[in-house]
């Protein structure tokens, strides 16, 4: 079976996880509306119901600090890749080439004579060692475009970002998964739209992939802000910010920031320390969430959970529900890579 | 506090009466207006609510009620907690085939999972049918009109064919997978 380079390979994997399908898969969204309601996903209906708490690890002592920088403080738009067939991170120089080729000529299509000022692209593609946690986890893989001015010899500007990531996926998964199959089921890219979706494409026709936009729903938010905020004590959040939209004519946004030390001492007064060796429940995030919606209520009789959550931020980072993150700190990074994982994976197709 | 019962009423002939209740008033009365458009037999009358318990004013014109329909948006977390205090005010005779959950955006990309797993508990501890509507087409709305109707015929005894709530009831109700029902 490993022998064999066909599309036969390819619908295996579909088989291999434990679930059946119902045929519906690999299609691109419309905007929002894809998803049949009871779709089934690669990890299924299986929601974890607590998970550790965020800890402040010293994680610059295993990730070079100057490829950690390129990671913070830019916008991330998230989106879900399904495994790569043949993906080989000791290829990543030939890859490069390719990639380059391949967007000079998209670029070049239709166009007689060169013009313009971007008329080369120079891609890099890269492994940032040390992000993955566990040992069935695949190394980061870090993806540059720069652009080459014609004229003068000026230094190669960096036009558009990109990485694929896997952070304490599922084990059980990603052990499914026939060996031709490397799984790095989220993507975050930063730069134009269309040099993302060429990147898409060629990622999607060289392994044989296929990506789709990851949207935050409110219970990963709601997990991002119990977790942040039980960071405080460690590493000052300095505010809590939760925004909200409701589903009024017109529709009214609510915008509330929360002094990072009530956040915590109502989190703290839920979560207690040493109950289940720092482990968190959903209960208690799902009642942080409520004392802070019911304090809401009391001075402006709104319920705040009839709309929808849509974008949680602290210092440490913020998160949007269109699938847009931006970190802050990489102190905690982990533990926002694991919860998108998991998300990546909850989303992706069988 | 009175309950609202199926059975203390005498029902009017040829007369179904269902009632819509949605906390956001977004999708009911276009759902109302497709249920009366549809229907040409019988004389359906459509009730609207925003929760339960109903007014207890208006209690002794109000017709015999055959269907109560809970309309969930899964977007919102709030018309999940309406509805789930709502239950609390229908006697339990209306649980042997006369309460349908209708959830709406459950093909939502941004969807929590969570809340449409559980709808479907909510539902299958209830022994009570669950349909995904869609509410932003007009065929989406006819269709859930008209799967609505199917199920107000029978509950209000309007079927010729002998088919009973409880009968219905039995083989649409929301079942859900064991494997989810671990915790």
């Amino acid at each position: 079976m490993e022998g064999r380079v066909s599309a036969v390979n390819t619908p295996a994997h579909t088989r291999l996880t434990r679930r059946k399908s119902y045929g519906r898969n690999c299609m691109e969204s419309p905007v929002v509306f894809w998803q049949t309601p009871g779709h089934l996903t690669t990890l299924g209906t299986r929601i974890p119901t607590s998970r550790g708490a965020a800890r402040s690890r010293n994680i610059t002592s295993k990730v070079d600090p100057e490829q950690l920088a390129l990671l913070v403080k830019h916008e991330w738009k998230l989106a879900y890749v399904t495994p790569l067939y043949r993906f080989q991170h000791t290829q990543l120089k030939l890859y490069s080439k390719h990639l380059t080729a391949f967007i000079l000529a998209e670029k070049q299509q239709g166009v007689a004579i060169e013009v313009g000022l971007e008329a080369g692209f120079k891609v890099t593609l890269s492994t940032i060692h040390g992000m993955a946690e566990t040992e069935e986890d695949a190394e980061t893989v870090f993806i540059q475009i720069h652009s080459k001015p014609t004229f003068g010899a000026d230094a190669l500007k960096p036009v558009w970002r990109g990485w694929l990531t896997c952070v304490n996926g599922d084990g059980e998964y990603l052990r499914s998964l026939p060996p031709d199959f490397v799984s790095l089921p989220l993507f975050c890219s930063s730069g134009s739209e269309s040099l993302t979706s060429l990147v898409r494409v060629w990622f999607e026709r060289t392994f044989d992939c296929n990506f789709g936009s990851l949207f935050l729903n409110s219970t990963t938010l709601n997990w991002l802000a119990a977790l942040w905020t039980g960071c405080h004590p460690t590493s000052n959040i300095r505010f809590l910010k939760l925004s909200w939209t409701m589903p009024t004519q017109p529709s009214l946004d609510i915008m509330y920031t929360v002094n990072p030390q009530d956040a915590w001492e109502l989190w703290n007064s839920i979560h207690t320390e040493d109950s289940a060796e720092g482990r968190i429940h959903i209960d208690e995030v799902q009642r942080f969430m409520n004392g802070l919606e019911t304090h809401f209520f009391r001075h402006f009789k709104i319920y705040l959970s009839a709309g929808t959550l849509t974008k949680v931020a602290t210092s440490l980072g913020s998160a949007h529900h269109e699938g847009k993150i931006k970190i802050g700190s990489s102190d905690y990074i982990d533990t926002l890579l694991t919860l998108l994982t998991e998300c990546a994976l909850h989303r992706t197709p069988v | 506090m009175a309950l609202l019962a199926p059975y203390t009423k005498i029902p009017e002939p040829n007369t179904a009466t269902i009632l819509l209740v949605e906390s956001e008033e977004k999708f009911q009365s276009r759902l109302a207006d497709a249920i009366v458009q549809r229907e040409n037999d019988a004389i359906v009358n459509v009730r609207l609510a925003r929760r339960l318990p109903l007014p207890v004013e208006n209690s002794e014109t109000r017709p015999r009620v055959d269907l109560v329909v809970f309309i969930v948006n899964l977007l919102s977390e709030h018309s999940l907690q309406v509805v789930e205090n709502s239950l609390s005010h229908l006697r339990s005779d209306f649980f042997l085939g006369k309460v349908c959950f209708m959830v709406t955006d459950a093909r939502c990309g941004a969807l929590t999972q969570e809340r449409l797993l559980s709808v479907k508990k909510l539902a299958a501890s209830h022994r009570c049918p669950l349909i995904c509507a869609e509410h932003q087409t007009e065929d989406g709305v006819a269709m859930a009109a008209s799967r609505l109707l199917t199920l107000l015929k029978v509950s209000a005894g309007l079927s010729p064919v002998a088919t009973t709530a409880l009968y219905l009831s039995t083989l649409t109700r929301c079942t859900v997978p064991s494997e989810l029902d671990e915790d």
